[in-house]
């Protein structure tokens, strides 16, 4: 079938040949008789007649070519069909071997290629640069000032424009509720940078980013959830933080935004901040980096001299900016001019984004994982494959006899190949598209909305089709290749005994089955070595939620009022054990601040810490013990001698060998350590305990965001629904966001070595499924085929037990083989995972004895029945089938 | 497509005629036209058009497979010649002509006798 297919493609040429031949003939007749002696015209005409209707004859060839090209296919297939169901065990293994292979492929290389690969869909999007400074000894850093941005702006001319922006979240009130957002504050060019188009109403242009602008833009996903996509909405009034807005217009679908994992609802004009977000301005501060920025390269500039004029431009603002420096930062400022630079990285996949980076590697470790499973998928349908058409030999030995061509049955066998893979594939790609959305639930538990766009596109399907067609024709082709061969037609029961390809392919499968469910178990065991660590806290009943008073526009003192007002109700609300609030969650991505303190005896020496303020209670709360002295207490706010209580760490580390409670250090002003707290992992779950610092809370007046934790004994449910009735009461004005226990916080904080660990178990556990699926099957096979040896030794004698010993020391044999391999390929392979562990060397010996354990454990079950069949054989029968 | 006096070919002997003439070795088109024609003593003329449809269905089957060749005059042309499957099946030919022959000798002798 494949030259018929051939023949298809080639039709014009065909036609043309065909003329050629024809008229090749015609002109040799027409020279014969013209040597004849015939006339020249006399000869043309005679030599037509002679021809007879071309016409006719060329119709006929070529109506001959169509048909057979058709009806053969169409035959070929009709045949696989109903070879397919007469052996519907063979079809259903092979064609979901093929689709949870390729589905897996396919869903985690779409994963992949929405995370790290696919660029904005914007225009051109390979011209788009992102903007980082450079500080030798520090990295980079991809946030600007805005002086700095603004200069660029407007006086770089390598560029064709450049767009600034920041999250924030907003409270944002539409239709008479409130509800809190992601919002982005963005430069006026932000849309005509990037080039979208709305897609309904207008985009925010450079008019809109002015001291009143009224304009805001919501993206399309949230246009769906919370407008349910009514074009009514243009226009609507808005309220954010009690500022007005209206919407005049909505982003088109598919757009998440510039930075990967961070999709956002609300687009605002920059100059807003001043209405909304309380604070200094930081229009003219230089030395502040709040903004980051993605510029896009004047046609046909290439990036490097565009980088050129751009940090010309940076180093021009750093050195102005020495002259507004106050005087005890000048030194720094000098410093900055001079060391700092400007350079420009590849913005076609948007800004640096830490939810891609955080993924990345593990997405390539668990490519290179997909690859072992695909490898083993392909071996299982190639034994599958090859294990038939051995069966199927008598047939293919008398057809051969018979004259058929050997090229036409290898097309007939591929034909079914082709079939298996075109089904194959589809299915795969069904369960890559759905596969990858749990994937992205997993690694995202808590998303409303999925904040990347994984619908597959040309490139995953064009990945799948390729993937699949390969597999099977590679692995149809060599079944077809040897069962054609004219070996096979002689000798047949020799090359059918020892099958030293198949028992190849299933040790290569058992070998890197060993090594993925070792890898699996390392992930696993690393996982359960975090979640179950000691955090330094007590994770279980603990509620947490925040709340921004700033947002709802209230001042720093009516926020740390209603703050402190519900700290208290809370303490007496039903079910709650205790209760109190921090500025910082814990184990949140949110870092702790930095800050410094100094000893009073050395005042230059400046010790960077990590800093949380606390209401009283926290401790307590968090179940966290107090080593030394005590917690805060309410009277640590007043007047008079302020307070810290520092981690176990810090006092270890500065304060060693003596007791730090009673000491004076220098941290905005004087302060004194009442307690010593011990230390809690924060931040990460992953990370060490650091020098902490804790200054209490209400010790002044702070308006903004806030968490607190509730430790209760009831339900969370409930305890949510009286967080939100007595917060609306205080003030109708305020959301609570962010509700989360601790647990789920904590559990969170794990999500990527919960998604690895989950899918090398599942690539595992699939790994074995097909390895003894290929076991099994080929056993079966092996019986089937010794079925008159087997006869012939059970009437001579022997036992049935020892049949089945026989057939299962085979099997043994083939697995054991494959277990030491696997061994030596995980022992080599292992160090690649090493970044991935937490807490277990990579040479776990539990992890590979359990991992080992289990491979022939499963191998074991798998080769049960085909034994307890050859058992069963009547050597009577068996005798006489051949 | 009859002549008078000359049998009319039936597609069956075409193909036997044309793989017979084959058996000596590749030919083209014309070429196997003539053969035809020639070793018959002139009685069968086949109509050179109708040999191509022959042709090239003997080779879909694959008992024929071409070439394009120059022929000693310089002209490039198609040859055709038998592959093993088409000697195999000139045999099963030639026994299917024999049996045909046989029938209707028996046939026409009976009529004969009668």
């Amino acid at each position: 079938m494949l030259s018929k297919l051939g023949w298809f493609l080639r039709r014009r040429a065909r036609d043309a040949e065909l003329d050629q031949e024809m008229h090749a003939h015609i002109e040799t007749e027409i020279e014969e008789r013209i040597e004849a002696g015939a006339a020249p015209e006399q000869a043309r005409n005679d030599a037509l007649r002679a021809f007879g209707n071309q016409t006719l004859a060329i119709e006929e060839i070529r109506s001959m070519w169509r048909f057979t090209t058709l009806e053969a296919f169409a035959r070929d297939i009709q045949y696989r069909f109903r070879l397919l169901r007469s052996s519907p065990l063979f079809a259903v293994f092979t064609i979901t071997s093929l689709a949870l292979g390729i589905g897996a492929t396919s869903a985690i290389f779409s994963l992949f290629d929405a995370i790290v690969l696919r660029e904005l869909p914007v225009r051109e999007p390979d011209r788009l640069v992102f903007l980082s400074q450079q500080m030798p000894g520090i990295g980079p850093n991809s946030y600007l000032s805005y002086p700095h941005f603004a200069r660029v702006r407007d006086t770089a001319t390598t560029i064709d424009g450049i767009l600034a922006m920041t999250p924030r979240r907003l409270s944002v009130e539409s239709k008479g509720q409130t509800e809190l957002v992601r919002g982005l504050y963005v430069s006026g060019d932000y849309y005509t940078t990037l080039g979208l188009r709305p897609a309904i109403g207008r985009l925010l242009v450079k008019e809109d980013d002015s001291a009143s602008g009224e304009a805001a833009v919501i993206s399309y996903a949230y246009w769906q959830r919370r407008f349910g996509l009514n074009p009514s909405i243009l226009g609507e009034r808005i309220s954010i933080s009690g500022v007005p807005f209206t919407i005049a217009g909505v982003e088109p679908p598919g757009f998440f935004g510039i930075e990967v994992g961070a999709a956002y609802d609300v687009a605002i004009p920059m100059r807003a901040l001043d209405r909304i977000a309380q604070g200094q301005p930081l229009w003219d501060q230089p030395g502040v980096t709040w903004i980051r920025t993605l510029a896009r390269l004047k046609s046909g500039v290439p990036a490097a001299k565009a980088r050129q004029e751009l940090d010309v431009i940076y180093r021009q603002v750093n050195n102005e900016a020495i002259q507004m420096a106050e005087p005890g930062e000048r030194e720094q400022a000098e410093r900055f001019a001079r060391d700092a630079t400007l350079e420009l990285e590849p913005g076609a996949t948007g800004v640096l984004s830490g939810f891609r980076e955080t993924y990345r590697r593990g997405l390539r470790l668990l490519l290179m994982m997909l690859a072992a499973v695909l490898l083993i998928a392909s071996l299982n349908v190639a034994t599958l494959l090859l294990a038939r058409s051995e069966a199927r030999r008598h047939e293919i030995a008398t057809r051969l006899s018979l004259g058929a061509g050997r090229g036409r049955l290898i097309q007939q066998l591929l034909t079914e190949s082709i079939l298996l893979a075109g089904l194959g594939g589809a299915l795969g790609l069904a369960l890559a598209w759905w596969g990858s959305k749990v994937l992205l639930r997993i690694a995202l538990p808590n998303a409303v909305t999925l904040p990347i766009d994984i619908t597959p596109d040309a490139r995953v399907i064009a990945f799948t089709l390729a993937v699949s067609a390969l597999t099977c024709l590679a692995f149809g082709l060599l079944p077809a290749l040897r069962a054609t061969s004219g070996r096979l037609a002689a000798g047949a029961r020799e090359v059918g005994r020892r099958r030293p390809v198949e028992r190849a392919l299933v040790t290569s499968q058992v070998a890197v089955t060993l090594v993925l469910l070792v890898a699996a178990g390392l992930f696993l065991k690393s996982l359960y070595t975090l979640w179950t660590q000691d955090t330094g806290y007590e994770r279980g009943n603990v509620l947490m939620f925040s709340l921004d008073a700033s947002l709802a526009g209230r001042n720093n003192a009516e926020s740390a009022a209603t703050y402190r007002k519900l700290l208290d109700e809370l303490l007496v609300a039903p079910g709650v054990t205790s209760a109190s609030a921090s500025v910082v969650r814990p184990v949140d991505d949110d870092a702790y601040f930095v800050a410094a303190f100094t000893k009073p005896e050395e005042p230059d020496n400046r010790i960077r810490v990590a800093s949380n303020n606390l209401a009283p209670g926290y401790f307590a709360t968090l179940g966290i013990p107090i080593l030394a002295g005590r917690d805060f207490d309410w009277q640590d706010g007043a007047a008079g001698l302020k307070s810290v209580i520092v981690s176990e760490t810090l006092a270890r580390r500065h304060f060693p060998d003596q007791n730090p409670v009673g000491q004076t250090i220098m941290m905005d002003g004087i302060r004194e350590i009442v307690g010593v707290a011990r230390d809690t992992r924060y931040g990460n779950v992953k990370d060490a305990p650091r020098d902490v610092v804790y200054r209490p809370l209400f010790e002044r007046e702070y308006g903004g965001q806030i968490t607190y934790e509730v430790r209760y004994h009831t339900d969370p449910a409930t305890l949510e629904r009286n967080v939100r009735e007595l917060v609306s009461q205080l003030d109708a004005r305020l959301s609570v966001f962010r509700v989360k226990t601790l647990e789920v916080q904590t559990a969170e904080s794990l999500s990527r070595e919960r998604l690895l660990a989950l899918l090398t178990a599942y690539f595992g556990g699939f790994a074995l499924l097909l390895a003894s699926i290929g076991l099994y099957g080929l056993m079966s096979y092996a019986v089937t085929q010794r079925t008159p040896e087997i006869g012939l030794r059970m009437a001579l004698g022997a036992q049935p037990s020892a049949v089945q010993r026989m057939v299962l020391s085979e099997s043994f044999r083939i697995v054991l083989c494959g277990v030491a391999m696997g061994l030596a390929a995980s022992f080599s392979a292992v160090h690649l995972v090493r970044t991935h562990l937490y807490g277990i060397e990579p040479y776990d010996p539990a992890s590979i004895l359990g991992a080992t354990l289990l491979l022939i454990a499963v191998a074991f079950c798998a080769s049960v029945l085909p034994a307890a069949r050859a058992a069963r054989i009547d050597p009577m029968r068996a005798l006489r089938c051949e | 497509m009859s002549h008078s006096g000359r049998p009319e070919i039936l597609q069956g002997t075409l193909d036997l005629l044309v793989l017979q003439t084959l058996l000596f070795g590749p030919i083209h088109g014309h070429g196997i036209v003539k053969a035809i024609q020639r070793s018959s003593e002139e009685l069968l003329k086949v109509e050179h058009g109708s040999l191509y449809p022959a042709l090239h269905r003997l080779e879909k089957k694959g008992w024929l497979a071409s070439r394009w060749e120059k022929t000693e005059k310089g002209r490039p042309m198609k040859f055709y010649r038998l592959t093993a499957a088409g000697r195999k099946q000139l045999v099963v030919e030639q026994s299917k002509w024999e049996q045909f022959q046989r029938a209707m000798g028996l046939v026409l002798r009976q009529q004969k006798q009668e």
